[in-house]
């Protein structure tokens, strides 16, 4: 199987490259066959890069250490799970399953558009088999082959990094990598756009649910990563400002100013440039994380050299669709004129357009402060790095701008507001924002960051809460409905407008949760079985744990473990018992690394209390069971708010699946075209 | 060499797979589909959103009256000229049609003699005298 998969990925290299050639072709000669065998080539593509991937696995799981890749990411001993999930734990599988999940989604876009927006898929067609040949040329020349062999084969395999074996780890990329490749569809379609020179709006309201899909899987991923890194790598923290978490973070922040600005391209006729060129720097920023997180470029500049042909062919790659696209934007400038002009500062466009800006602001900070340290290898030769400390000074005050914004916008009229507009509309939110603060500085809240993102978080969801009521009330008196009824027909009837706003109570949540982050405390005990430690919680309750002790379990390889420990401790609050948490060291068999440690955690809605096994006064003892051998070092953390974090998303997910679905209009829309009715009263009925 | 015979196999099978469409002269539409919104429809849907939102945001509270009825006005003109434009763009595809399906049956009326010859109007197949003016039918005009 491996060896067939070996050949499909070969094979697959002649067939995108036709495949691309016919498309553009097909689009310039208006030739129906040309384009037809086009599509075909998408569908073989898939059907070979999907046998290539099974190839993989099927190494994977029949233990071909011969192959580099299964050498070096699996061993015998690795659980099964994990072995299926080695498609995606390392480079090489990574790239390989990028395009898997690209060319699914080409035949998707194929698939569905068989019988409508036919003038865009001969170029549609070109531009996706182009990436694809992009990246099936990456597998097979830039030394980066999945089904590379060793010169001889190893007993067994180096195993997979311990931290890899993890829930969210094996979730986490796919969800990203779904974000990522489905981002290339819309980006597919502007080029078609631009080709055909059919540059109205169209090619947004036909792409609007690829973009969709894409956000919400790039925010899912993103969040994933967090969750993984706060359960996994044992130090308390969600983001760290890695140059990895950077990478998935900038295509987020681009698509989300695009997700909002083609809302002005709709509405108004504006913006048409801006629109293309985000579409083009989003996919950029995915293949240009893709390129950082996979390449290695960024770890060192010297790990450079080795990885010397993958980076010249993504710079390369990314060097010609950013010429491409920008000769092809000056090409059709004429076309992209604005309908119309931006009438007002105080206006809902504006109020976009700020949104825009700040959200490049923040992408372009990242960006800056990720190669930074490179560049400055490149030019001077001393690496500076850039720590969390300049992300958090550029991109806090902008996070606090974009949650203000989140709460002006929706109730900002279009073109133009009047005094009497915004007064109408802000008094309460602004009252009830102000008398937040200073509740809670009452309270005794004094850290500057989480009182402002609070007090501001509580304006914009008495917003979003008042223009839920307000729509409410508005349809129940005008249609006689229950509240509820009204409430519910309120959200089905206009998906997206109140899709988006739950979005927003979501993003609201995530940034209440990191507010809590200036209260978290830190505590680190040496205790022995049967002490007791006090915390006081910033929510003024009291924790008492008792260290019940170590209780040490010697593998024999299984599960790849050497040993683990396992300190167990009694939590109490306010002197009521709430269980027990467990912290542990474990040291794997199958790398040469230090004891790993997995975390206690016990979540509540106001804080996480987290538990972490920092070292045993005496290894040797514990793995001896020599019974005065079982003192620790206890690290006792208090984090407030976490969980609106993970609760934020279920919004955000919530909300985006709503904007996502058919809405009503639409259906009915389609049914009296379907009927020969082209009049749109229903458009004009709210 | 099974392995060998069976790659070949699947090579073989994705070239007939893609190259069929070339060979046989298998089209693809690659017209414009006649469900879709044309562009005056298009512009004609965002102005009577537009209009919809700006009343909805009067019925919620959201704007006051004065402020309403500015913008209302100046929506309500750019839907009335948005929908004069769509209607103007569909007569206009309309009215050639008309006059050519027109033209076609007087022609066919005047090979079949039922066309009055005196004042072109289109009389049943078969009649003998005009309807509307009483011209004789009877033979089949020369033409």
């Amino acid at each position: 199987m491996t060896i067939l998969g070996e050949f499909a990925l070969w094979i697959s290299l002649p067939v995108a490259a036709f495949g691309m050639v016919l498309g553009y072709a097909g689009g310039r000669t208006q030739r129906g066959d040309l384009v037809l065998s086009a599509e075909r080539t998408i569908y073989a593509v898939f059907g070979l890069l999907l046998v290539a991937s099974i190839g993989v696995t099927a190494a994977f799981l029949g233990d071909r250490f011969e192959y580099w890749y299964v050498a070096n990411y699996s061993n015998a001993n690795l659980e099964v799970f994990y072995k299926v999930t080695g498609l995606w734990a390392g480079q090489r599988g990574s790239l390989l399953f990028w395009a898997l999940l690209l060319a699914l989604f080409a035949v998707i876009t194929v698939m569905t558009n068989q019988k409508k927006n036919r003038e865009f898929m001969p170029y549609v067609a070109g531009v996706l088999q182009t990436i694809l040949l992009f990246f099936i040329v990456v597998l097979l020349f830039a030394d980066v082959n999945p089904f590379e062999r060793l010169a001889f084969t190893p007993a067994d395999g180096r195993g997979l990094n311990p931290q890899l074996q993890n829930y969210w780890m094996t979730i986490h990329p796919p969800t990203l990598y779904l974000g990522f490749t489905a981002f290339t569809i819309p980006f597919a379609f502007a080029v078609a756009a631009l080709l055909n020179g059919r540059l109205d709006a169209r090619w947004i309201q036909l792409t609007r649910r690829w973009i969709l899909t894409s956000w919400l899987f790039l925010s899912v991923g993103i969040v994933f990563g967090m969750r993984w890194a706060y359960e996994e790598l044992g130090w308390g923290g969600y983001w760290f400002w890695d140059p990895v978490e950077n990478a998935s973070l900038l295509p987020w922040l681009t698509a989300t100013a695009f997700l909002h600005s083609i809302q002005i391209q709709e509405n108004r006729g504006m913006l048409k440039v801006w629109n293309m060129s985000l579409v083009l720097l989003t996919f950029l920023l995915t293949i240009f994380a893709t390129f950082l997180t996979r390449s290695g470029l960024i770890e060192s500049v010297h790990s450079f050299a080795q990885e010397l042909k993958i980076a010249y062919i993504f710079l390369g790659f990314m060097g010609a669709v950013l010429a491409a696209s920008v000769v092809l934007i000056l090409y059709r400038l004429p076309q992209l004129r604005s309908e119309n002009q931006i009438e007002s500062f105080l206006s809902r466009e504006s109020a976009f357009l700020f949104n825009n800006l700040l959200l490049l602001g923040a992408a372009f900070s990242v960006m800056w402060g990720t190669m930074f340290p490179l560049i400055s290898e490149g030019f001077t030769g001393q690496e500076i790095s850039v720590g969390p400390p300049f992300f958090e000074r550029v991109n806090f005050p902008i996070g606090l701008l974009l949650l203000t914004l989140v709460g002006i916008g929706p109730v900002i009229a279009w073109r133009r507001a009047t005094k009497r507009n915004l007064q109408k509309n802000f008094t309460l939110p602004v009252t009830v924002g102000a008398a937040t603060g200073m509740v809670l500085f009452g309270l005794g809240a004094r850290h500057e960051l989480p009182l402002v993102t609070w007090s501001i978080s509580a304006f914009v969801l008495t917003v979003i809460v008042t223009e839920f009521w307000k729509g409410t009330r508005a349809r129940a008196r005008i249609e006689g409905e229950g509240h509820v009824l009204a409430f519910f027909h309120l959200i089905t009837r206009n998906r997206r407008r109140w899709g988006g706003y739950i979005v927003h109570v979501g993003f609201v949540l995530m940034c209440i949760g990191f507010a809590g982050a200036g209260y978290n405390t830190d505590s680190r005990f040496n205790v022995e079985p049967g002490d007791v430690v006090s915390l006081a919680s910033p929510f003024g309750h009291q924790y008492d744990l008792t260290y019940e002790g170590l209780s040490m379990s010697i593998g024999r390889g299984e599960r790849n473990l050497l040993w683990q420990a396992i300190a167990t401790v009694s939590v109490s609050q306010d002197g009521t018992p709430k269980g027990i948490l467990t912290t542990e060291k474990r040291q794997y068999t199958n790398r040469d690394t230090q004891p790993m440690t997995e975390v206690g955690i016990r979540s509540i809605v106001s804080e996480d209390l987290y538990l972490i096994l920092s070292a045993m006064n005496d290894t040797g003892g514990a793995l001896r069971n020599d019974p005065g051998a079982q003192g620790i070092d206890l690290q006792v953390l208090i984090k407030p708010l976490v969980n609106w974090i993970w609760i934020g998303c279920l919004f955000i997910t919530l909300g985006t699946v709503i904007a996502l679905w058919p809405s009503v209009d639409r259906v009915r829309l389609a049914r009296e075209k379907a009927e020969g009715s082209s009049e749109l009263a229903a458009a004009g009925a709210h | 060499m099974t392995l060998y015979f069976g790659v070949a196999l699947v090579a073989a099978a994705v070239v007939l797979f893609v190259l069929q469409p070339v060979v046989k002269g298998v089209h693809a539409s690659l017209e414009r589909a006649d469900d879709e919104l044309t562009e005056t429809e298009a512009r004609k849907r965002v102005a009577l959103l537009a209009l919809r939102d700006v009343e909805y945001d009067f019925l919620s509270g959201k704007l006051d009256e004065q402020d309403y009825r500015s913008l209302k006005g100046e929506l309500t003109a750019e839907a009335l000229a948005a929908l004069e434009a769509d209607e103007a763009s569909k007569a206009g595809g309309g009215v050639n049609e008309i006059l050519e399906a027109e033209i076609i049956k007087l022609r066919e009326g005047f090979n079949s003699g039922a066309t009055c010859h005196s004042c072109s109007y289109m009389n049943v197949e078969g009649s003998l005298f005009c309807s509307a003016c009483g011209f004789v039918l009877t033979e089949p005009v020369a033409r």
